[in-house]
């Protein structure tokens, strides 16, 4: 309307002017004025539509042409509209900038998936647990680069309430859970949750009770025929008898110590502190294991101990009997005869009180120790069970361990044998010397007594 | 016009499809492999079976991919890269069934082994880091042919030399056990022959790779081990 409106004052203007040029010379003077101002106007459009053309081929908001006039009218609703657009882009790249960090940061793995189950985005989660590449691997089929048999049929069934284990070879022992939601049209939302933990939690529950009974039963069984073989044949001869009850009292002990040990862990779980606090003369603990291992071992491997005399720390003195004794023991029996055995004790760089157990043993494959401290957890069933493990040891270590905020650490190879190293935080160690301190002169007692 | 879009689309889907196939053929001999490699160190008669029962699913899809390519050179005649990646592929279908045979092998290795009774078994750390090294390897080449990822197709066939180089050492080691006692010798005839299975799988992987590098540069590397070591002394 306002470019109507400029056009006709303008038209209006010519037209007046020719009238009054043809007024007062001739006529055709006038027609003449008209002609010549009709033209220039109409140069002036041109020009004005050729900056129009020119800016098309590159339209942006910082070069929008800029006139006076009609043409100014319709420059400036042209800058208009495309600042309204800008904004509302920007708005729009905001919020799927936002949508795109939530997806981001959740803690499961997502996956979109095109109509051919291309990959079309993933976040970060999803490109650890399937081993993609975010960006450099969209537009590739899924099933090319997470290569397992049943994952094309799983996908291609795309029901949300069916889920697949998934365990990627790159990565042993993690267990993934997949689930694909189909959406839009043909496009696939694959969601991929690590249940490592939940499956190792479901296994332990279900795998102890089935492992007490069983450890429970082993050694019943053999009191259990003894004692039918005596009722059947109530008198036999003196030197069976004996062998008999020797057997049986050996298995009774065996059954003892599963329970001694079950008792020890319900009841390190029960608290989060150490129930006593007191100065621990580490040296005379670690010597009397020492011998302790040496006892065990009859001769069979070279046990050496190197410790500094004084070295202490704080804690509970019992606990950490119990705690270092089944580590050492560990090493005893998990090294073949002749081999070599380094008990340790140091205040390491960031000085924290630090035992080391060192053999030269079997070593432990990489996929066993995540779980070595779990309840009844053997890597070699057998082989435990001969050389008198109750299977509870290193789950007693590890709640002894949180109960005095230390950290274990398991470096082991197969064949080359094993380190366990026992990390206490630095204030552990402020205990002068073996002596004890004020607030824990009632303790030294404890100490020799353990 | 639109046909002829149609077409090429649909000549494209073919291609990708027999692409597809192929690695998930890949995916399955992987999963073989992997447990082949289990049941040298466990004896598992389950798993053994198992990877036996694979070995003829797995050259059933050799037939149906072959089937497949077949196909697609006759009614598309493929031209240039298409044409490399169908014969690239063909050869790499090879591969991977004979990486199939090799992992039947280990596992009837396996099966004889603890057949007999041997409970402890000389050398078996090795003979499992170096089927680790090989079951790797082939995952990474799969991945490459995936990405077509040259780079890491040139890595895999410069780092069979280590497969190779381990079986020696285990060869050498068993000789020693070999000789220092006799009864051992059955069983260590065996884990030879599994060593050596894993040994012939890393040069499966490396065949595999030099494909990948074929389909992708058009240049064939085979055989070609000094002049590709001068060209890149060249480069530099």
């Amino acid at each position: 309307m306002t470019v109507w409106r400029l056009l006709a004052l303008k038209f209006a203007m010519v037209a007046l002017l020719a009238v009054g040029v043809g007024a007062w010379l001739t006529p055709l003077a006038g027609w003449i004025t008209a002609f010549v101002a009709l033209a220039l106007l109409y140069t002036r459009h041109i020009h004005q539509l050729t900056r129009l053309e020119h800016w098309l081929k590159a339209p942006g908001i910082d070069n929008v042409p800029d006139a006076a006039g009609a043409w100014g009218v319709v420059f400036a609703g042209i800058y208009r509209a495309l600042r309204r657009e800008i904004r509302e882009r920007d708005a729009v790249k905001h919020e799927l900038e936002l949508f795109m960090q939530a997806a981001q940061a959740l803690p499961d793995g997502i996956v979109i998936l095109d109509r051919g189950d291309e990959l079309s985005w993933c976040n970060d989660t999803a490109a650890r647990h399937l081993g993609v590449r975010p960006g450099g691997d969209y537009g590739l089929r899924l099933t090319n680069i997470v290569r397992v048999p049943r994952l094309a049929a799983f996908l291609q069934s795309a029901n949300p309430d069916e889920t697949l284990e998934y365990r990627p070879a790159a990565n042993p022992g993690q267990v993934l859970s997949l689930k694909s939601i189909p959406f839009g049209k043909g496009r696939k939302l694959l969601v991929s949750l690590d249940v490592t933990q939940i499956e190792r939690a479901d296994t332990t529950r279900r795998d102890f009770i089935a492992n007490v009974s069983h450890e429970l039963r082993t050694p019943l069984t053999v009191i259990h025929g003894f004692l039918e073989h005596m009722r059947d044949a109530p008198v036999l001869p003196a030197e069976q008898a004996r062998r008999h009850i020797a057997l049986m009292s050996q298995q009774s002990d065996r059954m003892l110590k599963i329970v001694d040990d079950l008792l020890m862990l319900s009841r390190l779980e029960g608290g989060d502190a150490p129930h006593r606090e007191e100065p621990v003369d580490v040296h005379a603990m670690l010597q009397a294991l020492a011998e302790e291992a040496r006892a065990l071992s009859a001769g069979r491997h070279h046990i050496e101990v190197n410790i500094a005399r004084g070295a202490a720390m704080s804690g509970s003195a019992d606990e950490l009997r119990s705690a270092f004794g089944n580590l050492v023991s560990n090493a005893v029996r998990y090294t073949p005869a002749g081999g070599r055995i380094a008990l340790a004790w140091r205040i390491d760089e960031k000085n924290r009180p630090l035992f080391s157990v060192k053999d030269n043993g079997i070593g432990i494959a990489a996929e066993h120790i995540p779980r070595l401290t779990e309840r009844f957890y053997r890597v070699d069933r057998g082989r435990s069970r001969e050389t008198g493990g109750t299977g509870l040891g290193l789950a007693i270590v590890k709640h002894v361990l949180l109960r005095h905020q230390a950290t274990l650490e398991i470096e082991s190879a197969l064949g080359t044998g094993s380190e366990f190293r026992v990390l206490f935080p630095y204030w552990r160690g402020n205990v002068a010397g073996a002596t004890p301190t004020s607030n824990g002169a009632s303790g030294a007692a404890d100490v020799d007594a353990a | 016009m639109a046909t002829s879009e149609h077409i090429s689309k649909q000549f494209d889907a073919d291609l990708e499809n027999v692409r597809s196939q192929v690695l998930q053929m890949g995916g399955l001999v992987e999963g073989q492999l992997m447990a082949a490699i289990d049941t040298l160190m466990t004896g598992s008669e389950d798993l053994i079976s198992r990877v036996i029962d694979t070995e003829r699913r797995v050259n059933t899809i050799e037939k149906e991919i072959d089937d497949a390519i077949t196909h697609v050179v006759a009614r598309r005649q493929p031209a240039a890269s298409d044409l490399r990646l169908i014969m690239g592929v063909s050869k790499i279908v090879t591969d991977l069934e004979r990486i199939g045979d090799e992992a039947e092998k280990i596992a009837r290795m396996a099966r004889q082994i603890y057949g007999r009774g041997a409970l402890s078994i000389p050398r078996s750390v090795d003979v499992r880091q170096s089927g680790h090294h090989a079951s790797q390897a082939l995952r990474r080449v799969l991945d490459a042919m995936a990405r077509l990822d040259t780079g890491e197709a040139e890595k895999i066939i410069a780092e069979d030399k280590l497969i190779d180089t381990e079986f020696r050492a285990i060869l050498r080691q068993l000789i020693t056990y070999m000789m220092e006692d006799p009864r051992t010798i059955s069983t260590a005839l065996d884990i030879v022959w599994a060593a050596k299975a894993i040994e012939r799988v890393g040069d499966h992987a490396k065949n595999i790779a030099e494909q990948v590098i074929y389909v992708v540069n058009g240049t064939d590397v085979r055989h070609t081990r000094a002049s590709a070591s001068t060209t890149a002394g060249d480069n530099a």
